[in-house]
């Protein structure tokens, strides 16, 4: 399968790239590691004049504290990267569970990126085929067309968003750092995503996603990432669950629970979690109503376009979030126990 | 077309060429260079037929620009064994063990054992179905070729 032709720019350093963007806008297209760009040109999913690569932004690479004790994650940072990271252990677990679920271990992790896999666009199985395949019938409106073959009479796109990276960052309550050649502005994650199928990212034309900031590590937190799919490797989420916790004086204090390919964002279910806040970590009851009422919300968002039947994944929301909030739970205790040990 | 130069090393040979800016390395590897070890599957990153090693990591061609590739090290399937006709010990273990059926996944298993046996020598089993887990063969079931790169990987303790 032949990529369409476009011309293909190589910026030396951010300040070129961001010129390009600046120049060229939505006539460009930023690659990255190109596991899903690339796919999306090969199925003339997106028309592109000009590719402007990273690989020569170094320092968009790496994992470094902030003076704050944040950690910021260069957007071009490879996956295996995030994987091995002796920073990103611990309290961010939840994260690299979720790296290591991306496509296939040997392969994806030396060219997906953290930054390409937060831009991962929303995926319908109505919409994710090749030209041939959507030549047949009037195009969907993801694709510019008025139609939304995944929901009757739906007057928007219902694709979801299936980023593994996604949905454990909106549990973490990441920053997204976007720059263009006007400034840098950060976003927290939630405003990051639009919420609309047809244009999922909040990123504006001219702009590159240079940083994912995490709060700095705490003690008594823990994440964790759960993910529904057939195969172990290679397949996207059918639907995803992600937890971060707070645990304090026997009490949980915090948490953040979100879920994927539940909408056009990770999806962040605060009601649900404030459930969990003032109870017992080993209250197995908090725990269970939280993941019922999670996925009575997150079912509510879903449409039947992922494969696998949809009243499958609506029940498996609440599988996945119990699952989660409880691996959670339990690694706040471990992170907790070892921070009295160590005092 | 726009044509861009691209320069980079394939199975020890120094490579200097002009090709159109949208091909990928995976065209250039088949139609320029006429090395047509590494298959087109899917041609969008599922299958995992066309593996290569870029700079000692295996990458999907059909996903990897050329123009990503220049200054790389790439070796393909061709460049596995050593001069003349000699066969890398894991092409050796395959027909062994007979982990080749219609062959159209081999150079792309062949490539990704390549790079797990090459950073973990004494791999498990779990470890190689691991490495593995993202090239598909419709013919085995896997089993051979699990047997065959553990094959290899203990022959190359020895």
């Amino acid at each position: 399968m032949r990529l369409p032709a476009f011309e293909y720019l190589e910026p030396r350093d951010r300040q070129e790239a961001l010129d390009y963007l600046a120049r060229y806008s939505e006539n460009a297209s930023i690659l990255a590691g190109g596991s899903d760009l690339l796919v999306r040109m090969k199925q003339r999913l997106v028309r592109t004049s000009y590719v402007i690569s990273l690989k020569h932004l170094k320092d968009l690479d790496g994992i470094r504290p902030d003076e704050d004790g944040r950690l910021c994650l260069g957007s071009n940072t490879p996956l295996v990267s995030i994987i091995r990271s002796p920073l990103l252990q611990g309290a961010y677990r939840g994260l690299t569970d979720a790296i290591r679920r991306i496509g296939a271990p040997p392969i994806q992790h030396y060219r997906g990126t953290i930054g390409g896999n937060l831009c991962l666009e929303t995926r319908c199985l109505y919409y994710n085929q090749s030209a041939f395949w959507r030549s047949g019938r009037p195009r969907c409106q993801k694709d510019g067309g008025e139609i939304c073959y995944a929901e009757e009479n739906s007057d928007r796109c219902r694709s979801a968003n299936v980023s593994d990276g996604a949905c454990a960052l909106m549990a973490l309550d990441a920053e997204i750092v976007l720059e263009s050649r006007e400034g840098e502005r950060s976003l927290p994650i939630e405003e990051f995503f639009t919420g609309k199928g047809e244009s999922p990212f909040a990123r504006s034309p001219d702009e590159l996603v240079t940083t994912i900031r995490l709060p700095a590590p705490e003690t008594a937190f823990g994440s964790s990432f759960r993910k529904l799919t057939y195969r172990s490797a290679i397949d996207f989420a059918l639907v995803s669950a992600s937890a971060g916790v707070k645990v304090e004086a026997g009490r949980i204090a915090r948490a953040r629970i979100a879920v994927g390919g539940a909408g056009a964002a990770p999806l962040l279910l605060r009601e649900a979690s404030e459930k969990l806040l003032g109870k017992s970590p080993e209250d197995g009851d908090a725990v269970a109503e939280t993941a019922a009422q999670a996925g009575r919300h997150a079912a509510a968002f879903m449409v039947d376009n992922l494969g696998a039947t949809l009243e499958y994944r609506q029940k498996m929301a609440a599988v996945l979030v119990r699952k989660a909030v409880q691996e959670a739970l339990a690694r706040a205790e471990n992170g907790n126990a070892r921070g009295r040990r160590e005092r | 077309m726009k044509k861009i130069p691209v320069s980079m090393t394939v199975n020890d040979d120094e490579v200097d060429i002009y090709v159109p800016a949208h091909w990928t390395l995976l065209d250039v590897l088949r139609e320029e260079l006429e090395l047509t070890g590494a298959k087109e599957g899917c041609g969008e990153g599922v299958c995992g037929s066309c593996t290569v090693l870029m700079d000692g990591h295996p990458v999907r061609s059909c996903l990897t620009l050329a123009a990503e590739a220049r200054g790389a090290r790439v070796l393909t399937v061709e460049g596995l064994g050593g001069p003349g006709m000699e066969l890398d010990p894991l092409q050796q273990a395959f027909i062994e063990k007979g982990a080749v059926q219609c062959g159209f996944c081999t150079p792309g298993m062949l490539m990704t054992a390549k790079a797990l046996l090459d950073s973990k020598p004494e791999a498990t089993e779990q470890e190689v179905r691991e490495a593995i887990s993202g090239n598909i063969c419709r013919c085995t079931g896997y089993a051979k070729i699990v047997e065959a790169i553990l094959d290899a990987s203990h022959k190359s303790e020895t």
